[in-house]
């Protein structure tokens, strides 16, 4: 029983090493002087430590327009997209129409084709749109591929509300609009979160899309943003990409670490018993 | 005031007809009960009542207002679901205030209301609560709660006692009674459970596939059932029933099948000749005397009384009672009697309706208590 114990133990630790030792090698990089980065053999901890990439990053570099770029790209992405994939999912569970299942199918379709190739007709209609080089170009071509796994995460949240507790709201004298906000909104909001969250990583990290669509710094998000100030075909510039990848991990570790607790509590359960 | 009424009511999904037909009448202050095995169309009528479906065709009236195309909330109904559909994230005060809240009822109204209502229920003590901290049947107080306490013309109630456990039930079938006979409101009580529409109702809608069997008060139902599903459906053990045929000699009336003959009477003005059905109620069996034989096939003991299998011929089965001393063992052959004129008689066929004259004889207007004591006993 022991060593079992102490065996899964190891390897549970070994895991959590694996996964963490990259993430521990960036923060200390990033607070290591110039000088110390690439001694042999590598110093575990920095001899001394300096805050000067984060200084230079911040005043030196486009790294808080960028910033800004991302947190305005990803928030109202995040807010779209829950929007729309709310009162969807809603229609999609409980409204009986022709052509209900083939709609969410068809709105899974999207994943069938890889990016690259939806990129081009999406940076010509765009164009076609005035929209190139913007931020909201991005939000819209970050919706067309959260959307439909939005909808389908909230959707399979939305069919574990049990519809008793909309009749009831119904009965006890509320309008369809009123039981969804009073009823099944609080209900749905372990989903919700879960939804916004996966939403928000996914546009804080795309890369591709960025790429292709935005060619201005003034609406260049952090993942472009950062290639493009600090890789260059002669230098990496390794402490200030370290210093970086700090600060554009920093809004996601809090964003989880709010949000945790509402993703694990399980919040409306044993509400109807049967 | 709150009648309310069924007129022609039909329910499609689709293809399928879920009601159809439907004619209804309950009075004002009455406790019905739509009854019926599991798809019978009684939780779709009473959503139609409550206006969470809507009839395809048809008219539904609450009082004197035709409702089919009003809001549940608008129809001054409450209703207790068979989940009890409490909002999870609301205290139990919050979820009995819920209907006054939408309503617009002013908060320090509202807070009397809810204290009066919690008082009632002895909830007073768990307001603060969430409803995933009570028991069964706190939840199940809630429920009942926030319906009462708006105070509404009609209350439907969907399988309330279906969760419960059977002491518990056995306990809030008489609290139901007794507030229904404190508020006089009209209820609407959909079961499966035979025992509670029998032991609450004032009438008792039976329903399969859709259709009305028969609407009528507890002892009538079980004194004259209107066909042999109903028949069938309603006394614990049930009915024996055997296929067979009518002869008729003069004034004189037969039933006959393979395994038992017997004088037909008391038949109406509807019976012919041919295919036919007859019905014997457990208690009309005479076990231990009288001219027929049978071989005991099983014995159960319920300890006040046994219900004793018996079979007849070559493959007729008769389920009888007998007192709770009586020791027989399978494979003996007793003798027993049939009371002639306890006998149903139905048409053919699965709904076969009954072929009995109105009469209102010993068999047709005994007392309910007698008929609720068999019942109760029978379930236990």
């Amino acid at each position: 029983m022991t060593i079992r114990k102490i065996a899964f133990n190891l390897f549970a630790w070994t895991i959590v090493l694996m996964v963490a030792f990259p993430l521990f090698w960036m923060l200390v990089t990033s607070v290591k002087p110039q000088s110390e980065l690439f001694r042999r053999p590598p110093t575990i901890m920095p001899e001394s430590w300096t805050f000067e990439h984060y200084w230079r990053l911040l005043s030196d570099t486009g790294f808080l327009r960028y910033f800004t770029n991302s947190v305005i790209l990803s928030s109202a992405t995040t807010l779209i997209v829950v929007a729309i994939a709310t009162l969807g999912a809603y229609s999609l569970v409980r409204y009986r129409y022709r052509g209900r299942e083939t709609l969410a199918f068809l709105v899974l379709f999207t994943y069938l084709l890889p990016s690259v190739v939806l990129i081009l007709p999406l940076y010509l209609l765009l164009v076609g749109l005035g929209l190139s080089n913007t931020i909201l170009s991005l939000v819209i071509a970050y919706t067309t591929f959260a959307l439909p796994y939005a909808l389908w995460l909230l959707r399979s949240f939305m069919a574990g509300i049990p519809e008793d507790l909309e009749s009831a709201a119904l009965v006890d004298g509320a309008s369809r609009l009123g039981a969804f906000w009073d009823i099944i909104l609080p209900q749905l909001l372990p989903g919700i979160i879960s939804t916004a969250l996966f939403t928000f990583i996914l546009s804080w990290n795309e890369y591709l899309y960025a790429l292709v669509l935005v060619n201005s710094d003034s609406a260049r998000p952090l993942t472009t943003g950062v290639m493009n100030m600090l890789i260059t075909s002669f230098n990496i510039e390794w402490s200030l990409l370290m210093a970086a990848s700090v600060m554009m991990s920093v809004p996601l570790i809090i964003a989880f670490a709010f949000l945790q607790s509402y993703l694990t509590s399980g919040f409306g359960a044993g509400g109807v018993k049967g | 005031m709150a009648d309310v009424i069924f007129s022609d009511v039909q329910k499609r999904f689709g293809s399928f007809v879920a009601v159809q037909n439907l004619n209804l009448d309950i009075r004002q202050g009455e406790f019905v009960s739509l009854l019926g095995p599991s798809g019978c169309g009684k939780t779709t009528t009473l959503r139609m009542l409550a206006g969470l479906e809507f009839p395809t065709s048809g008219e539904i009236r609450i009082g004197e207002r035709v409702v089919n195309d009003v809001a549940p909330g608008d129809r001054d109904i409450a209703m207790v679901f068979q989940s009890y559909a409490l909002y999870p994230h609301m205290s139990v005060g919050q979820n009995i205030a819920y209907p006054l809240k939408k309503r617009r009822v002013p908060k320090a109204e509202r807070a009397r209301m809810v204290a009066r209502t919690a008082e009632m229920l002895q909830l007073t003590a768990l307001l603060d609560r969430k409803p995933k901290q009570l028991s069964g049947g706190q939840q199940q107080r809630v429920a009942l709660g926030r319906a009462l306490v708006r105070d509404p013309k009609v209350f439907l109630l969907d399988e309330p006692l279906s969760n419960l456990d059977a002491k518990l039930r056995g306990y809030m079938r008489a609290e139901l009674v007794e507030l229904h006979q404190r508020l006089g409101r009209t209820m609407v009580y959909v079961t499966h459970d035979q025992l509670e529409a029998m032991t609450m109702s004032d009438r008792i809608a039976i329903m399969e596939g859709g259709a009305l069997q028969q609407f009528a008060p507890p002892q009538e139902v079980y004194r004259a059932p209107a066909n042999r599903f109903v028949a069938g459906f309603i006394g614990t053990p049930g009915m024996n029933l055997i296929d067979g045929a009518l002869a008729r000699d003069g004034n004189t009336w037969r039933f006959e099948a393979p395994a038992l003959q017997l004088e037909a009477r008391g038949l109406g003005p509807d019976a012919r000749p041919g295919e036919a059905c007859l019905g014997i109620r457990p208690e009309a069996l005479t076990l231990g005397s009288g001219a027929l034989r049978g071989v005991v096939q099983l014995v159960e003991q319920t300890g006040h009384e046994n219900i004793v299998v018996l079979r007849v011929g070559e493959d007729l089965r008769l389920t009888g009672r007998a007192p709770g001393h009586t020791i027989w063992k399978p494979g003996e052959t007793i003798p027993f009697a049939i009371d002639a004129d306890a006998a149903h008689y139905f048409a053919a066929g699965p709904a076969g309706a009954r072929l009995n004259a109105r009469r209102s004889g010993p068999h047709e207007s005994g007392d309910a208590i007698s008929i609720t004591n068999n019942m109760r006993e029978a379930h236990q």
